[in-house]
């Protein structure tokens, strides 16, 4: 197993008197896929907007490639090779789908000190990325709003693509997809681990989980209460872990 | 549908509808009043239409991105003042000019600082400022008007360049930096972007608080070109000088199909929005209705408009949190 990409160490995340997220430590490897897992409201969102830079943690400290880093916006860490697809799939349904995939970092050519849009390269790159990422879209200049919702999310991995990312982060990114696309997205988060990319992987879906995922974390009450490799565990170990009912989490829970 | 962010045709439905209705206002006003299709008058409306036009401009960068300005008019008001106090004082043409921007460019700032730092939507803070800036111009004014100023920055702006007066260079040259900002600069999708949603913009890696800057900025110094351009024309300042123009402004851009919400927008719908409101706004008062239903008609239109685009579903407040209850 390659060395950690990323080493979280007791994160810890507030909001005003709410507690999400409290001393997580985990570690994020080039080439594996990681999954967490946890009930609803376990704080695994909150997690990955930590590592992405859209929350600053209340407690704790990142390390990239050994280097403390510290996040002041998603432009940090996506300059830190860290990509995230949110849950809520944060692409403007007003823009098309090349300037979504560019959105916030465009190509561009400066005349007299004015930055203009490079929209042909940025066209084109896009028809190549969605090509090789197989979605079918009739009309790439269409708003995103009006793509469905696997349309969107190969918008949205063409975008995590497009930085380059060594790790990208997706939360429930076959949450609102059929059957056919969501092969389609877990085939390619395997290829994406492939590539050499660290992929952190949100779902409630365990059997997707234990078809592409290397490693498992599970979230429960904003802790981390386990974490197995898929050679090690069974799914129904996993169930018992996010429900609570494995003696593990109980004797956890008692303790605290 | 969304509109494309990219004109793909040359106009849009709406935008078509719009120069329609011009055509229809204009035979309808021509065949009543004598004195509407003199050339004469065309160039009344033209030259009444400048300095909405400009704030229009700005105003659209505005919405588009989900903000407004309701005290711009003040703001040229002010600046107006800025700049007939430099052609009182003898101050060059040119200098006296570009004191006109460089006002409304300070006063932008002052409005973003409020808003954006603030954190207060636009639309309260600058209803804040509007209150605060009409007592401005009225202290500064101290109740008395700033009149028979200066010839020379109307002779300048009227000066020929290839057949055609500077002020309409001018002009033309401010519409096409808006346009290119807008459609070919990443400020323009960031603005969209912003617009749609701020929360979504930030994720993806905008700098929010920069580009809001930058509108705010520009608007106020649009709101400062028409200053310069409102002092040329008339060569005095009153109290009440742009009080109308932030209504006039939201009306003609929502008009011209630029969303109130922000997300989308349209700069041709801002000048044909401009042009049928001092159409409309001309027309009535040569058939002899009284200047006082001016605001009433376009603060008329301005609701229906809006209420059209709820009613057909393109527009939601409660997306806002705007309960209209
Ligand atoms: N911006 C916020 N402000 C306040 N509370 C928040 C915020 N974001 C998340 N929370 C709270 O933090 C807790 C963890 O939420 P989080 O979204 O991380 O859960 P999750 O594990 O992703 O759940 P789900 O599976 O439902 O997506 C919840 O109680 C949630 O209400
Ligand atoms: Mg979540």
């Amino acid at each position: 197993m390659s060395e950690a990409f990323l080493v979280a160490k007791g994160i810890a995340k507030r909001f005003g008197g709410l507690t999400a997220l409290s001393d997580v430590d985990l570690e994020i490897r080039a080439g594996e896929v990681l999954a967490l897992l946890g009930d609803n409201g376990a704080g695994k969102s909150t997690f990955i907007k930590v590592l992405a830079g859209a929350h600053p943690p209340s407690e704790g400290q990142i390390l990239v490639a050994g280097q403390p880093v510290s996040f002041a916006s998603p432009k940090d860490a996506a300059a830190s090779g860290i990509a995230t697809i949110f849950q809520e799939l944060a692409l403007s349904e007003n823009l098309s789908i090349s300037e979504n995939v560019y959105l916030g970092r465009e190509l561009k050519h400066s005349v007299l000190g004015v930055p203009f849009l490079r929209r042909k390269e940025m066209k084109q790159r896009v028809a190549e990325l969605l090509k090789e990422l197989d979605a079918h879209i009739s009309d790439p200049e269409a708003p995103v709003g009006s793509l469905s919702g696997g349309q969107r999310q190969s918008v949205a991995i063409c975008r995590a693509l497009n930085l380059n990312a060594k790790l990208v982060i997706m939360d429930e990114p076959t949450a609102a997809l059929a059957v056919a696309e969501t092969r389609k997205v877990l085939a390619l988060i395997r290829k994406l681990a492939e590539r050499g990319c660290a992929v952190v992987l949100i779902s409630h879906n365990i059997s997707d989980v234990f078809e592409v995922a290397d490693r498992m974390v599970v979230f429960r009450r904003g802790r981390k209460v386990a974490e197995r490799l898929r050679a090690e565990t069974e799914l129904e170990e996993i169930v018992a872990l996010i429900t609570g009912a494995h003696p593990d989490v109980r004797a956890l829970e008692k303790a605290q | 549908m969304h509109r494309l962010t990219q004109a793909t045709s040359l106009l849009t439905g709406r935008e078509l509808i719009l120069l329609a209705a011009c055509v229809v206002i204009t035979i309808a006003f021509a065949s009543v009043s004598p004195v509407f299709a003199t050339p004469e008058n065309a160039a009344t409306i033209m030259r009444n239409s400048v300095e909405l036009l400009l704030i229009g401009l700005g105003m659209t960068l505005l919405l588009a991105m989900g903000g407004i300005d309701v005290s711009i008019g003040v703001v040229m008001g002010l600046s107006a003042i800025a700049v007939g106090r430099a052609l009182g004082a003898n101050l060059d043409p040119a200098l006296a000019a570009a004191i006109g921007p460089l006002t409304g460019a300070l006063l932008g700032l002052v409005t973003a600082a409020v808003v954006v730092l603030g954190r207060i939507p636009a639309i309260v803070g600058t209803l804040g400022l509007l209150g605060v800036y009409r007592t401005a111009i009225f202290v500064v004014l101290g109740g008395q008007w700033l009149s028979g100023l200066p010839t020379g920055l109307t002779e300048m702006l009227g000066t020929s360049l290839v057949g055609v007066p500077l002020s309409f260079w001018v002009i033309a040259l401010a519409y096409l930096a808006v346009w290119l900002a807008l459609r070919r600069t990443p400020f323009g999708l960031h603005l969209l972007a912003i617009g749609n949603s701020e929360e979504k913009a930030r994720l993806a890696g905008i700098s929010v608080t920069k580009v809001r800057f930058a509108a705010f900025l520009i608007s106020g110094m649009l709101a400062g070109l028409a200053a310069t351009f409102y002092v040329a024309t008339y060569r005095n300042v009153e109290m009440t000088t742009g009080s109308t123009l932030a209504l006039d402004a939201i009306a003609a851009v929502v008009l011209g199909g630029t969303s109130i919400l922000g997300g989308r927008c349209s700069l041709i719908g801002t000048v044909l929005g401009v042009m049928l409101l001092r159409i409309l706004q001309n027309g009535l008062l040569l058939i002899g209705v009284p200047s006082l239903w001016q605001t009433v008609v376009t603060g008329g239109l301005l609701i229906a408009v809006l209420s059209f685009e709820a009613l057909a579903g393109r527009l939601s407040f409660a997306k806002l949190g705007w309960a209209s209850r």
